[in-house]
C-alpha cells in the first residue's frame, strides 16, 4: 500500500496541476502532494526499520533500508523545494523573468509547466528507487532526464536551450551505456533464473545468486554502469552538463537536481556494486571507483578556484561530492559504506539548502557573477548571508557540523583499509575546494558593503530556508535514533554485512 | 516433419545474419548521407530490418514476447518517430546539407574500423553450442552502438545527433535479442515509452534551438564554459 501510494500521490499531483487554473490552485496541489509523499516517505522508512524489507506485485517493488533512506532525502528535499518556489515563481512573476505579456496567459503556461513536471521528475526519482527490476530502474532513470529537461529550458534563454542541449545529448549516451550494462548484467545471469521470466533482471534475485553470475560479463557490465550512471552523478570526466543545467534551471528543480537526482544515480550505481563485488570480490569494482571518484574530487579543485559564478560554484562542488561519495563506496567496508550513507543524507540537506540560498541572493541581485554583487550580502538581506554562510562551512566540511564526521569517516575508512594514497589526495582536493569555496563565498557575504538596500520579506522563501537550516544544525550534533537505525541499516545493505 | 527443425535453423540463422548486414550497411550509408530527409528514412528502413530481425528469432526460437517488441519497433521507429522528425523538418524548412565534421570518405573509414572493434568485443559472447538462432547478430549490434557513437560526435546539427543516438539504441535492441532474447515485456515496454518521449522532447528542443538561433548547428551553442 505504502509503495503503491508513494507512486501514485506525485502522478495525481501533476494532473491536478496540468488542470488547475490559477497559480494559487497549482501552488495548494504541489503543496499537499509534495507533503503526503514526505509523510509516506517517513511511514515507508518506519515499516522497513520494523519489517526489514517491503515488496509488493511478487517482488516488482521492493525497498530495503537503502531505497526507504534515498525515498526519504528525495520527499524532504521535494517538500522544502516545493515551499521554496511557491515565493521563488511569484518573486519571478513580478519581476518580469517569466516574460511580461498583459494577459498572463505564458505566464500561467509556464507556471503549469513547472508544477507539472515537478512532480513527474520526483515520482520517476522514487519509482527508480522502488523498482526491483533493474531494467525498470533504468527506464525510471531515463524518465528522470526526460522530466527535468524542460525544467533546465523554464526561462527559454539562449543559454538554457545550450544547457537543455548538453544535458539531454550527454544524459543520452550515458544512459544508453547503462542500458548496455543492465543487459550485459541480465545476460550474466539469465542461465540462472531462466531466460524470460520476469523475475531474471530483479536485483533481489540476482543479489541471492551474485556469486554464480558470469564474471567476464560482469566485469563488461559494470564498467558500463559506472560509465552510465556516473554520468548522471556527474563523475568526471562525464560532469560537463552539470555546472550548464543548474546554473540555467530554476533553482528550485536546480537544488532537486543536485541532492536528490545525485542521490538517485548514486543508488543505481550502488545496487550493482552491491552485484559485482558479489561476484567479482570488491576489488575490481573499488579500483574503478576510487579511480572515477579521486578524478571528480580532483577536476573540481580547479573550476572552484578560479570560478566566478556561484551557481556554478556549487555545481562544481556538487561534482566534488559525487567524487567524495564514490570514492566512499570504494573504500567500501562497514566504515566506508557508513561514510557514504552519512555523507550522502548531510549532502542533501546542506546542497539543498545552499541552492535555496543561491536563490534569494540571485533573486536580490538579478546576477550570478560574484564581481557584479556590489556590497555584501549579509546586509542587505542578514538571514540569507548568515545561513549561506553556514551552509558553505558545513559543506566544506569544517567541524562542528556534520559532513565532517561523514568525511572524516571516509578519510578513517581509506587509512584503515591501507589506501594512503588515496587518504593524502582526499585531503589535498577537499583542501583545495575548502580554499577556493571559502575565498569567494565568504567575499560575496561579509565582503566590503556598498550601498546597502533593505531586503523585502519573502516568507515562504526564508521559511524554507529556516527549516532546513536548522534541520542542518541539529543534525551536526544530534541525529534521531530511528534516523540513524536507517542510515547505519543502509550502509549494511552496501557493505553486505 | 521432425527432420524439419534443424534444416529450419540453419535457414533461419541466415536470413538473421544477412538481414544484420543490411542493417550494418544502412548504419554506415548514415555515416555518409549528406541529406537530412534521407538520413530520416534511412533509419526508418534499418528499424524495419530490425523489426524483422526481431520476428525471425522469435518464430525459431518459439519465443512469442518478442513478436511484441517486434510489433512496437515497428510502431515506434519505423512509423511513429520518422513521421514525426519528417514533419519537424517541413515545418523547419531545412534545406540545407549535414556538414559532417570528418569528411564522408574518412567518416566510412572509421565506420569500417568500429565495425572490426564490433567483432572482436563480440567474440568473448560467442557460444557455438548455445540453441536457437541469432548470436551472430551481436557483433553487428556493438558495430552500431560504435558507429552511432561517433555519428553523434561528427554531427553539428542538432537533428542528425537525435538520429544517431536512435541508431545507436537500435543497436542496444538487437544486443538484448540477440543475447538474451530479449529484455523481460515490462522492461521492453518500459523503453519503448522511453525512446517515444525521448524523441518528442528532442524534436521540442531541436525545434527551439532553430528558432532561436536560426540554425541547428549546435557548434553554435558555446556561450556556457568554465
Amino acid at each position: 500500500m505504502l509503495l503503491i501510494a508513494l507512486l501514485l500521490i506525485p502522478v495525481a499531483t501533476a494532473a491536478a496541476s496540468y488542470f488547475a487554473r490559477r497559480r494559487a490552485a497549482m501552488e495548494a496541489v504541489n503543496l499537499a502532494g509534495f507533503g503526503a509523499i514526505f509523510l509516506v516517505a517517513v511511514a515507508l522508512g518506519a515499516r522497513v526499520l520494523a519489517a526489514g524489507t517491503v515488496s509488493l506485485a511478487n517482488g516488482f517493488f521492493y525497498a530495503d533500508a537503502l531505497s526507504a533512506l534515498v525515498i526519504l532525502l528525495t520527499a524532504s528535499v521535494a517538500l522544502i523545494c516545493a515551499s521554496y518556489s511557491i515565493g521563488y515563481l511569484r518573486d519571478d512573476q513580478q519581476s518580469g523573468a517569466l516574460g511580461d505579456d498583459a494577459s498572463g496567459k505564458e505566464q500561467l503556461a509556464q507556471l503549469r509547466m513547472y508544477y507539472t513536471l515537478t512532480p513527474l521528475f520526483v515520482f520517476s526519482m522514487l519509482f527508480m528507487a522502488v523498482a526491483n527490476n533493474l531494467g525498470v530502474m533504468w527506464a525510471a532513470m531515463e524518465a528522470t532526464t526526460l522530466a527535468s529537461i524542460f525544467l533546465v529550458t523554464f526561462y527559454g534563454k539562449i543559454t538554457s536551450l545550450e544547457a537543455a542541449w548538453k544535458y539531454a545529448m550527454i544524459g543520452g549516451v550515458g544512459l544508453s551505456m547503462a542500458l548496455f550494462g543492465t543487459l550485459v548484467a541480465y545476460y550474466a545471469g539469465h542461465n540462472l533464473t531462466g531466460s524470460d521470466a520476469l523475475s531474471g533482471l530483479n536485483w533481489s534475485v540476482l543479489a541471492q545468486h551474485s556469486a554464480q553470475l558470469d564474471k567476464t560479463s560482469m566485469r563488461l557490465a559494470f564498467v558500463l554502469i559506472l560509465m552510465g550512471y556516473g554520468t548522471k552523478a556527474g563523475l568526471a570526466p562525464m560532469h560537463t552538463w552539470k555546472p550548464d543545467a543548474y546554473s540555467e534551471a530554476p533553482i528550485p528543480s536546480a537544488a532537486l537536481l543536485s541532492s536528490a537526482l545525485l542521490n538517485c544515480a548514486l543508488y543505481g550505481l550502488i545496487r550493482f556494486y552491491i552485484l559485482t563485488s558479489g561476484c567479482l570480490g570488491a576489488e575490481y569494482p573499488s579500483r574503478l571507483l576510487l579511480l572515477f571518484g579521486l578524478l571528480s574530487m580532483g577536476v573540481s579543485v580547479p573550476f572552484v578556484l578560479v570560478q566566478k559564478n556561484y551557481r556554478r560554484l556549487l555545481a562544481y562542488h556538487t561534482i566534488d561530492h559525487a567524487g567524495i561519495m564514490a570514492t566512499a563506496l570504494g573504500l567500501g567496508g562497514a566504515l566506508g559504506s557508513l561514510g557514504l550513507m552519512l555523507h550522502m543524507t548531510f549532502h542533501t540537506i546542506a546542497k539543498a539548502l545552499l541552492f535555496l540560498c543561491a536563490g534569494n541572493v540571485y533573486q536580490h541581485f538579478k546576477t550570478d557573477q560574484f564581481s557584479e554583487i556590489k556590497g555584501s550580502v549579509i546586509r542587505a538581506m542578514p538571514l540569507t548571508g548568515v545561513v549561506f554562510l553556514m551552509a558553505m562551512l558545513a559543506i566544506i566540511g569544517m567541524p562542528p557540523f556534520s559532513l565532517f564526521q561523514s568525511e572524516f569517516l571516509i578519510l578513517r575508512a581509506a587509512f584503515d583499509g591501507g589506501h594512503a594514497l588515496t587518504g593524502v589526495l582526499f585531503v589535498v582536493f577537499s583542501a583545495g575546494v575548502f580554499a577556493g569555496a571559502l575565498l569567494h563565498v565568504g567575499g560575496m557575504i561579509l565582503g566590503p558593503g556598498g550601498d546597502t538596500p533593505v531586503a523585502a520579506p519573502r516568507p515562504w522563501r526564508n521559511g524554507s530556508l529556516l527549516a532546513l537550516a536548522s534541520s542542518l544544525v541539529v543534525i551536526g550534533f544530534w541525529v534521531p535514533a530511528p534516523l540513524f537505525e536507517l542510515i547505519s541499516r543502509a550502509a549494511r545493505v552496501v557493505s553486505g554485512q | 516433419m521432425l527432420m524439419m527443425p534443424v534444416l529450419d535453423l540453419q535457414f533461419g540463422e541466415r536470413i538473421v545474419t544477412l538481414m544484420a548486414a543490411l542493417v550494418l550497411v544502412l548504419q554506415i550509408a548514415m555515416v555518409s548521407q549528406r541529406w537530412i530527409v534521407l538520413h530520416i528514412r534511412i533509419f526508418a528502413v534499418q528499424s524495419l530490418f530490425l523489426a524483422m530481425i526481431a520476428a525471425t528469432i522469435a518464430w525459431y526460437n518459439h519465443a512469442p514476447h518478442i513478436y511484441i517488441a517486434a510489433v512496437l519497433t515497428l510502431i515506434v521507429k519505423v512509423i511513429l518517430v520518422p513521421i514525426l522528425f519528417e514533419r519537424l523538418v517541413t515545418r523547419m524548412e531545412i534545406h540545407e546539407e549535414i556538414e559532417p565534421i570528418v569528411n564522408v570518405p574518412l567518416s566510412v573509414l572509421i565506420a569500417g574500423g568500429l565495425t572490426l572493434v564490433g567483432y572482436v568485443v563480440a567474440e568473448s559472447f560467442y557460444r557455438p553450442d548455445a540453441p536457437g538462432v541469432g548470436h551472430n547478430a551481436l557483433a553487428v549490434a556493438i558495430s552500431l552502438f560504435l558507429i552511432g557513437f561517433f555519428t553523434m560526435i561528427n554531427r553539428r546539427k542538432a537533428l542528425t545527433q537525435v538520429l544517431a543516438l536512435l541508431s545507436l539504441e537500435n543497436g542496444l535492441f538487437l544486443a538484448a535479442i540477440s543475447l538474451t532474447y530479449g529484455m523481460p515485456l515490462i522492461v521492453e515496454l518500459g523503453i519503448f515509452f522511453d525512446v517515444l518521449v525521448a524523441a518528442m522532447v528532442l524534436g521540442i528542443l531541436v525545434y527551439r534551438i532553430r528558432e532561436t538561433f536560426e540554425s541547428m548547428d549546435v557548434s553554435r551553442l558555446r556561450r556556457l564554459r568554465g
